[in-house]
C-alpha cells in the first residue's frame, strides 16, 4: 500500500495497516488506470468454479472473485470471507468497480456504509479469529470469547494438572488402570462448566441476565465449548497413557455425568454449591470403591457396570437440564441473588 | 403525562430484610431520580424492573410489557438498557468488543448492523478514539463510559442506571449529566443517585427512599419546597435544628423547624431531602 494511499484516506490509516498485517498482505491497490486495463482485459467473469479462492486475473494479482462480490452486494457474504472483501475493496479500485457492476446502487450506499462500520471495528483477538475460521458464526465467537474460563490462565492450569496426572500414573505402573487420572479426569470437565457461568465468576453475569438472550442458550454455547476444550485436552492426556488402552478413556462417561449433573442441580443449589457437591460426591465415590476394592483392582466406576451407569446418569441428567431450561431464567432463591443483593 | 413504567405493591425480602415494601410508582417519559440512604433500597427496586430479580409480591409494566409472563419479561428486556451499580467488564476487551458483546446478548446478530450501532453509541459518549483500546487502561470515568454505552446499545425504550455518577470527577460528573439529560429525550429513564444536584440539575421527577418504601414522589420542585420557611441563618449553632452547620461565610445554616423571626433562607433540593428522611434511621445495616 503506497503512502499516497494513506494521505488519501487518513481516516481510515490505522485500520488500512492493520488490515494489512492481518490479511497476509494478499491485496493489492492498483492505480486508477491499471485498474481500468485489469477491468478490460479481466472480461466477463467466469462462473464460480471455486468460490472463495478469489481469482487471478491476467495481472497476476488476488481479486475478490465474482461470486463473493454478488454474495457481498447483497450483504450476505460471511465472515471471513466478508472481511477479506472488506479489507480488499478498501484499497482495490478494480474491485470496487467490479462490485459497482453487480450492485444495484441502493443496496452499494448500504455496502459502503457498512464497509465503513467495518474499518472501524477493531480486529478480533487471535482466539476469535481461530473460532470464526473454524466455521462458529462471529456472534457467538464473541460471547465464547467472553467466557471465563477460555483463557490462557485456566486453560495453563488444566494443562498443567493432567500432565502432572499422567506423569504421576505412568510412573506408577502397578495397577490395571490409571486410577488417579480417571478420578481426576471428569472433575476438570465440572469445573469448567461451573466456572464459566454465574455472578460471582462471570464479570457481565448482571448484563447478561437482563439481556433478551435466553440464560440457558448462553449457558449451553460455553458449556458445549468448555466440554469440547475440556474432554480434548483429558483426550490428548489419555493418549499420553497408550499402555492401559481402552480402560484409560473410561473418565468420559463419569465426565459427561458430573457435568450434566452439577448444570442440573444448578438452578435449585446455584452455582457454586451444585458443583462441589457432585464433585464431593465423586471423591467419596471413590474413596468408598477404593475401601472395598482390592489392591491392584479396577474401582468399581471405571468397570463395565460402573461405566453403563454413569452413562445412565448423564442420559438422566441431560434430560433434566432440558425440563428445567427455564429456570437458568431469572430464577429465584440464591441463583439470581448478589452477594451484596440486600445492602441497597 | 402516560406512565411508561407503573409498579404496584412491589416486594422482596432477602431472608429476614426487608429490602422493598410495598412499593407503586409511575414513571414517565424523561429522567426520573431515585434518592435514599444506603440500605434503602434503591439498587432492588431496579433490579426487579430491570428483571435481574423477580419480586416476591406485587406487578409492575414496562412500556405495556407484563414481565411475570415470559413473552411479556423478554419484550421488556429487549426495551431495555440497564447500567449496574458495579458494572462488570471483560478487562482484555477493547471498549468496542465489549460493547458489541453487549448487542450480541441483546440479540442484534447481524455483523453489519450492529458493528454500525456499536459505533453510534460509542460516538454518542465520546468514546470513538479510544474504542480499540482495552477496558482495563481506561480511567475510571471512560469505563462508566463504556457500561454508559453498553446500557444504551440497541436504543432501549426504558433505561435503568444504577449510580452511574459514583466516583467521578466534577468534570466527568458534569459530561455524564448531558449524556444522561440527551438519553432521557424520548426515554424513560430511571436514575438512582446520592447526588441531589444530579437530581435538581437534570430529572424532572424525583422519588425519595427510605427503608424499602416510597417516601416522596413529586417534582424536584415540590420536594424543595418541602424545606420552605424551614431553612434558617443564625450565629450560633441552633440546637432545635436537624441539622445545622457553619458555612463559609461564618454564619450557621440550620435545617428544621426555625424559631419565631428567624432569619429564612431559601430552600434547595437537599433541604427538602433531608427533611422528607426525618426520622428514618440515618443507615441501615446491611
Amino acid at each position: 500500500m503506497s503512502g499516497d494511499e494513506y494521505a488519501a484516506r487518513p481516516a481510515f490509516e490505522d485500520e488500512a495497516v492493520r488490515a494489512d498485517a492481518g490479511d497476509g498482505g494478499r491485496q493489492h491497490p492498483g492505480t486508477g488506470r491499471e485498474a481500468a486495463e485489469a477491468a478490460k482485459a479481466a472480461g466477463p467473469p467466469a462462473p464460480d468454479a471455486d468460490a472463495g479462492a478469489g481469482t487471478e486475473p491476467t495481472d497476476g494479482r488476488w481479486h475478490v472473485d465474482e461470486a463473493d462480490l454478488r454474495a457481498y452486494a447483497q450483504g450476505e457474504l460471511a465472515p471471513p470471507r466478508l472481511w477479506s472483501a472488506d479489507t480488499h475493496l478498501a484499497s482495490c479500485a478494480r474491485c470496487r468497480e467490479a462490485l459497482a457492476a453487480v450492485s444495484d446502487p441502493v443496496a452499494l450506499d448500504a455496502g459502503w456504509e457498512r464497509l465503513d462500520a467495518e474499518l472501524d471495528a477493531p480486529r478480533p483477538g487471535l482466539f476469535e479469529s481461530l473460532l470464526v475460521r473454524v466455521g462458529v458464526a462471529d456472534h457467538i465467537a464473541r460471547l465464547l470469547t467472553a467466557t471465563p474460563v477460555l483463557r490462557r490462565s485456566w486453560l495453563g492450569a488444566v494443562a498443567a494438572v493432567l500432565v502432572m496426572t499422567v506423569v504421576a500414573a505412568d510412573a506408577v505402573q502397578s495397577a490395571a488402570s490409571p486410577s488417579l487420572f480417571l478420578a481426576l479426569a471428569p472433575l476438570l470437565p465440572l469445573a469448567g462448566v461451573a466456572l464459566s457461568y454465574g455472578p460471582k465468576l462471570d464479570p457481565t453475569y448482571e448484563t447478561a441476565v437482563v439481556s433478551p438472550m435466553h440464560g440457558f442458550r448462553l449457558l449451553m454455547i460455553r458449556t458445549v465449548a468448555v466440554l469440547a476444550v475440556g474432554l480434548g485436552l483429558n483426550g490428548l492426556a489419555t493418549l499420553a497413557l497408550p499402555s492401559y488402552g481402552l480402560r484409560a478413556l473410561a473418565w468420559l462417561l463419569p465426565a459427561l455425568a458430573l457435568t450434566g449433573t452439577g448444570l442440573a442441580l444448578t438452578p435449585r443449589l446455584g452455582p457454586v454449591l451444585a458443583p462441589s457437591l457432585v464433585g464431593g460426591a465423586w471423591i467419596g465415590l471413590l474413596v468408598a470403591a477404593q475401601t472395598t476394592t482390592e489392591a491392584g483392582g479396577t474401582l468399581a466406576p471405571f468397570t463395565a457396570a460402573g461405566q453403563g451407569v454413569a452413562g445412565a446418569v448423564a442420559a438422566l441428567a441431560v434430560g433434566l437440564l432440558y425440563l428445567l431450561r427455564d429456570r437458568f431464567d431469572a430464577s429465584r432463591a440464591s441463583f439470581t441473588h448478589f452477594s451484596d443483593g440486600g445492602a441497597a | 403525562m402516560t406512565p411508561t413504567v407503573s409498579a404496584s405493591g412491589l416486594t422482596l425480602r432477602y431472608g429476614g430484610t426487608v429490602a422493598l415494601d410495598d412499593v407503586s410508582l409511575r414513571l414517565t417519559e424523561g429522567v426520573t431520580g431515585l434518592l435514599g440512604p444506603n440500605g434503602a433500597g434503591k439498587t432492588t427496586l431496579l433490579r426487579v424492573l430491570a428483571t435481574a430479580v423477580p419480586a416476591d409480591r406485587g406487578a409492575f409494566t414496562v412500556l405495556g410489557h407484563d414481565p411475570s409472563t415470559t413473552a411479556g419479561r423478554l419484550d421488556v428486556r429487549r426495551a431495555l438498557g440497564y447500567l449496574p451499580q458495579t458494572p462488570g467488564f471483560h478487562q482484555d476487551f477493547s471498549a468496542f468488543a465489549f460493547v458489541d458483546y453487549v448487542a450480541i446478548l441483546k440479540e442484534l446478530t447481524d455483523r453489519g448492523a450492529r458493528h454500525r450501532e456499536v459505533r453510534r453509541v460509542l460516538d454518542a459518549v465520546d468514546l470513538s478514539d479510544v474504542r480499540s483500546k482495552r477496558i482495563k487502561r481506561l480511567s475510571g470515568g471512560m469505563r462508566q463510559r463504556v457500561a454508559l454505552a453498553a446500557a444504551l446499545v440497541g436504543d432501549p425504550g426504558f433505561l435503568v442506571l444504577d449510580e452511574p455518577t459514583v466516583g467521578l470527577d466534577p468534570e466527568q460528573r458534569m459530561r455524564f449529566r448531558e449524556l444522561i439529560a440527551q438519553a432521557g429525550e424520548g426515554r424513560t429513564v430511571l436514575l438512582s443517585t446520592h447526588q441531589t444536584e444530579d437530581v435538581a440539575m437534570l430529572c424532572h421527577r424525583v422519588i425519595v427512599m427510605a427503608r424499602g418504601g416510597v417516601r416522596f414522589e413529586g417534582t424536584p420542585a415540590e420536594l424543595t419546597a418541602r424545606a420552605a420557611g424551614r431553612v434558617w441563618s443564625s450565629t450560633e449553632r441552633d440546637p432545635g435544628a436537624r441539622a445545622g452547620w457553619r458555612t463559609g461565610t461564618g454564619s450557621f445554616r440550620n435545617v428544621g423547624d426555625p424559631p419565631e423571626g428567624a432569619d429564612l433562607l431559601d430552600p434547595t433540593l437537599e433541604d427538602g431531602y433531608l427533611l422528607t428522611l426525618d426520622g428514618e434511621p440515618a443507615e441501615v445495616a446491611a
